[in-house]
């Protein structure tokens, strides 16, 4: 599976990603939403993790970006407390899941399966 | 001969002030080298914290180089103190089984120690940075001495005390509220908020000592709790708040009472506003608009009409548009006998409506 991961933290970013990789997937880093909205231009992604708050363009934005080229990809976002309105939001653009920070790379893991059926 | 002896000692004084520049010079390098060198060590050495710290949460094979570098810098104090504040930064990030891998690397590479050593300094910000580390890592043995930090003068170290109890016993690390005489920014009082997650039965006793505190930081405090957890039973001990001395108390009485609503508030707030000042006022108007409540109907209309303040009219005329009576101020609007500045006040809260 091809997962793409739009996170400005490093060490959360890595945590992820070797997490992801130990799963058996493929993934892709990005550390901005600018640069995540480009890959998700370019590739066919299974599904995307990304942070609200970010450079250039935020968690929102690369909702509505998917929504606009119309690319159907599970979205599940990361927020930090006291971003509930910005969930909402999120969920209106389509988004299918969200954890907040700080959270558990496990449940993490737990729920991209479980949107996956894998 | 004089001419010479000048010209010969000029000539020594531009070679002592041409020294002095290089001797300056090769200082500022060396400086910068330094600083450049500790800069270059820290972010190498992030590196390989982080690394360690995804190897520990993720559970991955061993690498044994990685490890070997590791171990070669784990006796240095300045990356051991590293270590400390990304281990302490990472806590923050993570929940169930890697925030106890984290904690799993405080005790096995006894950071714990640095934690302890900071605490008993006595620059402010080592304190205060001592005293997170312990809390973040969960050292109760810490909490006697972290107590008495609650009475310490300087803001960070009592501030980083408060938060670290709280974080220790949740409501119970609350108790320093009891005596407590200084400010507590708005700052700290969100953080404290945000750590408490339950209210044990029969804290009413505590919460009504609090309201009654003479430090107004401490009533604001209680009184933010009180809307957090939506203490129904606490409604007249607030409503008699709106005769408190300090105005900002008044504002948050207000804001929890609209939390706490009942069917008396609305009236309650008609029949004490025209005692309150104007923050006040504003603040009940704002309620108002909150509760949406058919029977402030025709007492905006009053405020609109009679009231001395623009900014009164003003968010009358708002709540009233939130009320469906946009037929009224439309009405009022085109009335011969309505005066201009009211006019302009309607079509304000109308515009502000299809904005």
């Amino acid at each position: 599976m091809l997962i793409l991961i739009a996170e400005d933290d490093e060490l959360i970013l890595r945590t992820v990603e070797h997490k992801l990789v130990k799963e058996g997937h493929e993934v892709v880093l990005t550390r901005n939403g600018q640069e995540a909205i480009e890959k998700i231009g370019e590739l066919e992604f299974d599904l995307v993790v990304t942070d609200i708050m970010m450079p250039f363009a935020s968690g929102i934005e690369i909702l509505a970006a998917i929504k606009r080229i119309g690319k159907k990809v599970p979205v599940i976002v990361l927020s930090s407390m006291g971003q509930e309105e910005v969930v909402v939001d999120a969920f209106d653009l389509g988004a299918s899941d969200f954890m907040v920070k700080p959270f558990s790379p496990n449940e993490l893991i737990l729920r991209i399966k479980r949107l996956t059926n894998k | 001969m004089s001419q010479h002896i000048v010209l010969h000692e000029l000539i020594l004084a531009i070679i002592a002030v041409l020294v002095l520049v290089l001797l300056l010079i090769i200082a500022v390098l060396g400086y910068s080298f330094y600083s450049y060198r500790i800069l270059h060590n820290r972010h190498s050495w992030r590196q390989i914290i982080e690394y360690k710290i995804i190897e520990t949460i993720v559970g991955t094979d061993k690498n044994t180089e990685h490890d070997q570098e590791f171990g070669k810098y784990l006796k240095e104090p300045s990356f051991r103190a590293l270590f400390l504040d990304v281990l302490v930064a990472s806590d923050r990030k993570f929940s169930g089984a890697a925030k106890k891998a984290i904690n799993g690397l405080f005790y096995q590479f006894k950071l714990e120690d640095e934690a302890w050593r900071k605490l008993r300094q006595r620059k402010a910000y080592l304190v205060a940075g001592g005293i997170q580390e312990l809390a973040a890592m969960n050292v109760e043995a810490a909490i006697p001495e972290i107590k008495a930090k609650l009475n310490d003068d300087r803001t960070a170290v009592y501030q980083e005390a408060q938060y670290a109890m709280v974080s220790f016993q949740g409501y119970e690390g609350l108790e320093f509220l009891e005596h407590f005489d200084k400010p507590l920014s708005d700052w700290q009082q969100l953080r404290l908020l945000n750590s408490i997650h339950h209210i044990p039965e029969l804290s009413d006793v505590q919460f009504y000592s609090w309201l009654k505190s003479t430090n107004d930081y401490v009533v604001i405090f209680t009184l933010r709790l009180i809307r957090k957890f939506r203490l129904m039973p606490m409604y007249a001990a607030v409503h008699d708040l709106l005769d408190h001395p300090a105005i900002p108390v008044r504002v948050q009485a207000i804001r929890t009472m609209q939390a706490i609503e009942n069917s008396t508030t609305i009236r309650q707030f008609i029949t004490c506003f025209d005692q309150q000042p104007i923050e006040v006022q504003l603040e009940i108007l704002k309620s108002m608009k909150v509760a949406r409540s058919r029977e402030s109907g025709d007492f905006l209309k009053k405020q609109l009409w009679n009231h001395a303040e623009v900014s009164i009219k003003i968010s009358a005329a708002e709540v009233l548009v939130v009320l469906g009576e946009v037929d009224y101020l439309h009405e009022i609007s085109r009335t011969a006998d309505t005066y201009d500045q009211l006019i302009q006040i309607i079509k304000h809260a109308l515009q502000e409506k299809k904005c």
